[in-house]
Order: C-alpha cells, then sequence, then structure tokens
C-alpha cells in the first residue's frame, strides 16, 4: 500500500473516487509528456514510494516537463531509493484532508476522524488541525467510509491513513494511503483520547481493536505548529546552525514532541523539523487563542525558525474563519511572517549596541602578560613604553 | 591614556539594513533612542535561562545574534530577521560613494545559501542567463533545492563542478550584469 501507484488500482477496483493520470508508473520524460498532454496541464508527478512532499512537481507548461521529471525522479531515487514517479491531474487549490485508520489483524478497522493538512508549502504541510473547518458530519461519515473500505480492501492492519483532496464542491479523490505512524498524528491523539502508538503495538501482538466506530468521540480541537529550522523570509530555505538554548511553556493544553535541546547542531542531513507544539482547545476559537499564547513563549536561539510563519498565519482572517485551502501561502497569505511595527528599529538597536560593547571591551581588555602566554612582540613593545 | 578614555565614550553609529533604511543612534552604549521625538531609554534583559530581551511598551521583545561578521548583523525579534551593517557616518558616506561607483559594470555573485551537494549545473561560462531562472539544483537536508538567478545577464564563471560538496557562503557562479 506505500506504493502509489499500486495502491491507486486498488481503490479504483473499490469504487473510490480518484484523479486522472498514469496507470502506473512513468518510464521516462517522454511517457510523461504524452500522458500530461493527454489529460491537460497542470499534471503533478510524485515518487511511488513517496511521501513527505518529497519527489514531488508540479509541471504547468510542457515545456517545462523534461526537467521536472529529472528533478521528481531524482529526488524519488535518493530520498525513497526508489526512482518510481507518476503523474495525475493537478486539482487547483484543494483541501488536503486525511483520516486516520486503525485496523487490527482480525478484520476490524475504524477511522478516527480526519486531519486538515491544507496550509502547506512545496506539499510538505507546516500545520495541521483535527478536526477540520471544511467537513459536515454527513462529509466525515462518507470520507470516513470510504478510508475504511480502501484498508479493508488490502487487509492492512495497524495505523495508517488515507489521504484524499477535497474540491470546492465537496467532492473528494483518493490520493494515497500511508501506512505509517505520521508526523501529524498527535493532534489525532489530542481530540480522541486515544494513544496510537500503544495501539500500533497492540495490533502486532495480535490483540483486538478495545473500541468500536461508535465508541470514538472527537472532543474540541487540537493544532500541531511544525517547528522547523527554516528561513521563512527566504522562502522557507533550510536554516543550519546550533540551537543555543531552547524552551517552551507547559500546560496541561500543551503537548511539545521534539529530539532536540540546548547546543544541538542542525545539520544538512536531515529534514529540518526540531519540534513540534500541539496545542488543544474546547473550541477552534480557544485552540488558536492558546496558541498564539504558546507561540509567543515559544523561544528558540541560535537558529532561524518557523514561529514567525505560524504567528503570521494566526493572525490571517481567513485562517481563522477555516476559510482556506492549499493555495493558502501562495496566494492567500501574502507575508509569510508576523512582523510588530517596531521590530527593525529594535533589531537596529540591538546590533550598533552590541558592534559598540565589542569595540569598548576589546579597548578595555587587559594585557594578560603575567601568565605568559601569547605574548607578541608588538604587546610588549607597548607594555614596555 | 587621555586617548583610550575619549574613544570610550560611545559615538553616533547607524545600523543600515539590507533594504537601505537607516538608523541612526547617537550613543548607543547608553542604552538610549529617539523614538518618536522623545529619548526612550532601553532596558536590555536577560532572564534566567539565557534568553535576551527587551522591554517595549509592555511587550517582550525576544533578541537574538543569529550572525555577525565584523560590521554586518543579522539580528532576530521575535523570530523575524533584520540585516544590517553598523556603520559610522564617516563609513556610511564612503560605502554610498562606491555603491555609485560600481553600479553600472557590476557582476555578480551567487554563493550557496547552505551546505550541500552540486546535482545539476545548467548553465555555462558563456551562457545567458535570465532573472528567476533555475541555474543550479543543490541538494541539503534531503531536499533538492533549485537555486535561482537574480539579475539577467552573462554567466562569467562557474566555480563548482557537478556532484561536488559545497559550503554555506562557498561560490557557485558569477554573473555579469547585462
Amino acid at each position: 500500500m506505500g506504493h502509489k501507484t499500486i495502491a491507486k488500482e486498488l481503490a479504483r477496483k473499490h469504487g473510490v473516487p480518484l484523479l486522472g493520470g498514469s496507470p502506473g508508473s512513468v518510464r521516462d520524460a517522454e511517457e510523461a509528456r504524452k500522458i500530461a498532454n493527454s489529460i491537460g496541464y497542470p499534471v503533478i508527478l510524485k515518487a511511488a514510494a513517496g511521501g513527505g512532499g518529497r519527489g514531488m512537481r508540479v509541471v504547468e507548461r510542457e515545456k517545462d516537463i523534461e526537467r521536472m521529471f529529472t528533478l521528481a525522479t531524482n529526488e524519488a531515487a535518493k530520498a525513497f531509493n526508489n526512482p518510481d514517479v507518476f503523474l495525475e491531474r493537478f486539482v487547483r487549490e484543494p483541501r488536503h484532508i486525511e483520516f486516520q485508520i486503525l485496523a487490527d489483524q482480525h478484520g476490524n478497522v475504524v477511522h478516527l476522524g480526519e486531519r486538515e493538512c491544507s496550509v502547506q508549502r512545496k506539499h510538505q504541510k507546516l500545520l495541521e488541525e483535527s478536526p477540520s473547518p471544511a467537513l459536515s458530519p454527513a462529509l466525515r461519515k462518507k470520507m470516513g467510509e470510504a478510508a475504511i473500505n480502501i484498508t479493508k480492501s488490502v487487509n492492512y492492519y495497524s495505523a495508517g491513513t488515507v489521504e484524499f483532496l477535497l474540491d470546492s464542491d465537496n467532492s473528494f479523490s483518493f490520493m494515497e494511503m500511508n501506512t505509517r505512524i505520521q508526523v501529524e498524528h498527535p493532534v489525532t491523539e489530542m481530540v480522541t483520547g486515544i494513544d496510537l502508538i500503544e495501539q500500533m503495538i497492540l495490533i502486532a501482538e495480535g490483540q483486538k481493536l478495545p473500541f468500536t466506530q461508535k465508541e470514538i468521540k472527537l472532543k474540541g480541537w487540537a493544532f500541531e505548529w511544525r517547528i522547523n529550522a527554516e528561513d521563512v523570509q527566504s522562502g522557507f530555505s533550510p536554516s543550519l546552525g546550533t540551537i543555543e538554548k531552547i524552551s517552551w511553556p507547559e500546560s496541561e493544553n500543551i503537548r511539545v514532541d521534539t529530539g532536540v535541546r540546548d547546543g544541538s547542531v542542525i545539520t544538512p542531513y536531515y529534514d529540518s523539523m526540531i519540534a513540534k507544539l500541539i496545542v488543544h482547545g474546547e473550541t477552534r476559537e480557544k485552540a488558536m487563542q492558546l496558541s498564539s499564547q504558546a507561540i509567543r513563549k515559544f523561544w528558540i536561539k541560535g537558529t532561524k525558525t518557523t514561529l514567525a510563519f505560524c504567528r503570521a498565519v494566526l493572525q490571517n482572517s481567513n485562517f481563522r474563519k477555516g476559510n482556506f485551502n492549499t493555495s493558502f501561502l501562495s496566494k492567500e497569505l501574502k507575508i509569510h511572517y508576523h512582523n510588530e511595527p517596531d521590530d527593525a528599529l529594535l533589531a537596529a538597536f540591538f546590533a550598533t549596541y552590541d558592534y559598540a560593547r565589542e569595540i569598548n571591551e576589546n579597548e578595555e581588555k587587559p594585557l594578560h602578560t603575567e601568565n605568559g602566554k601569547a605574548i607578541t612582540p608588538w604587546v610588549l613593545k607597548k607594555r614596555l613604553r | 591614556m587621555a586617548r583610550a578614555a575619549k574613544k570610550k565614550q560611545s559615538t553616533k553609529l547607524i545600523a543600515l539594513s539590507s533594504t537601505n533604511k537607516t538608523y541612526e543612534f547617537k550613543k548607543p552604549l547608553e542604552k538610549r533612542i529617539k523614538y518618536q521625538g522623545k529619548e526612550v531609554d532601553i532596558k536590555l534583559h536577560e532572564d534566567p535561562k539565557g534568553f535576551s530581551y527587551i522591554v517595549w511598551k509592555n511587550k517582550k521583545y525576544m533578541l537574538d545574534v543569529i550572525e555577525k561578521k565584523q560590521n554586518r548583523y543579522t539580528i532576530m525579534v521575535n523570530g523575524v530577521w533584520h540585516s544590517f551593517t553598523v556603520e559610522t557616518p564617516v563609513s556610511l558616506k564612503r560605502k554610498r560613494y562606491l555603491e555609485q561607483q560600481a553600479d553600472s559594470s557590476a557582476s555578480v555573485s551567487i554563493e550557496a545559501p547552505m551546505p550541500g551537494k552540486i546535482v545539476d549545473i545548467m548553465v555555462e561560462e558563456g551562457g545567458e542567463v535570465k532573472e528567476g531562472e533555475p541555474i543550479i539544483i543543490l541538494e541539503a537536508m534531503k531536499m533538492q533545492n533549485e537555486i535561482t538567478s537574480h539579475i539577467t545577464g552573462i554567466v562569467k564563471s562557474v566555480s563548482v563542478k557537478k556532484g561536488e560538496s559545497v559550503m554555506k557562503d562557498d561560490l557557485l557562479i558569477e554573473i555579469k550584469k547585462g
């Protein structure tokens, strides 16, 4: 199921709606061109074994297809050890909605509601929430059932995620299934109260699911803010360095998942995520308010991060209304970071202050001739004079 | 000694931002700034965990020096960075003059924005490039990053080879404006 083209074939057999595209992997750039020309641009190239937005390229025009095909296959080979890519019609401005699935080895499958993952850049998620402001209970039921059907069709067990594209007319199409635990799973844990990792272990042991679909209730609202070492002001390019200090607020509504601490070094060998800030509230409004407070108190010294981006998102009125899709970053959020009027003035002051202080200190530094170390003739000369 | 004492008094410094805005501080060491016609004292704090901040209009502004090279500074305020060069009135004047002189025939160097591996080079020496055109693909953080030219011109030199690893700020390509 991790292989996207095989998964799509199965979905088609089970009557789950799909997007037009290549029947399997695309052999070469020439074949990609042919298929793209037949279904029309824009199209998207995706790594068959992929995930996380890598090995994925949108092609707007025929003249770009060769270059994009090469980029996508290179990236796929590097990231997933499998250069296969497939091609499908690219839906403009859909929402990205995914359903969390739990399935045991006895044929029981439940869904734990959806996650709204539409805020993305370069097809990488930047924040997630659960539930989605776009889903009515009826639509949730319909999509949840489709997700369960796909899972059953392959006799999959463990935790999994079924991803859909949701169009503005509420029609949806199956995109792929992730046969693993995902980065954004904590939002589901916060609203369902179910520990997904625990369930994965129990399922692997051969135990039956301890709950039925009816017993799963979504309580309140949860956001996950991804804190990446990225330079938001330079198009989210990776930002390397050392995390000199990191500190975050603690409360029962807040969960922080991280693998870094004071002194951790951010290298170019791993992806840029350094922490996840998960916030739960009774309502979406409350969860946003708590998020704003938590982000203000999340401090990282030493590297550029996506925190200022999170603040900008929370200030956006359409985001607050729940009115957004995957084009949110490119069309709606014009400035990708939150700036206050006197920020630049205070930064300018701090730079000049630091500079002035350093010059001053250098002049006051006593000469360490007594311990006899590193005395240059120049110093000695000055000293003797 | 008289000379040292004289220098200790902080003199006027100017922060020139990357967007060419200037911020003047008469006595930066005395932590006083002019704001809306008034002199305002600034208090620098350090919390027990070692984070620096300024309290300004009853709000905390977290501060961090992200980069510092001689007089070049990148300062982060509440997660947003600002770049400056710190100038004296004389050095600013000189800088402005030199920029004016250099403007027309200049060439621009494209440097590696991060360490990584060169996966592909799309231009050749002597070839034309347009603004926004991808010129190099650099792999870092498991992503293939397209590096684009920010000017239109002729490629003067290519300093890297395919497959080579580069460090941050390594020169990749020089482009002559045109």
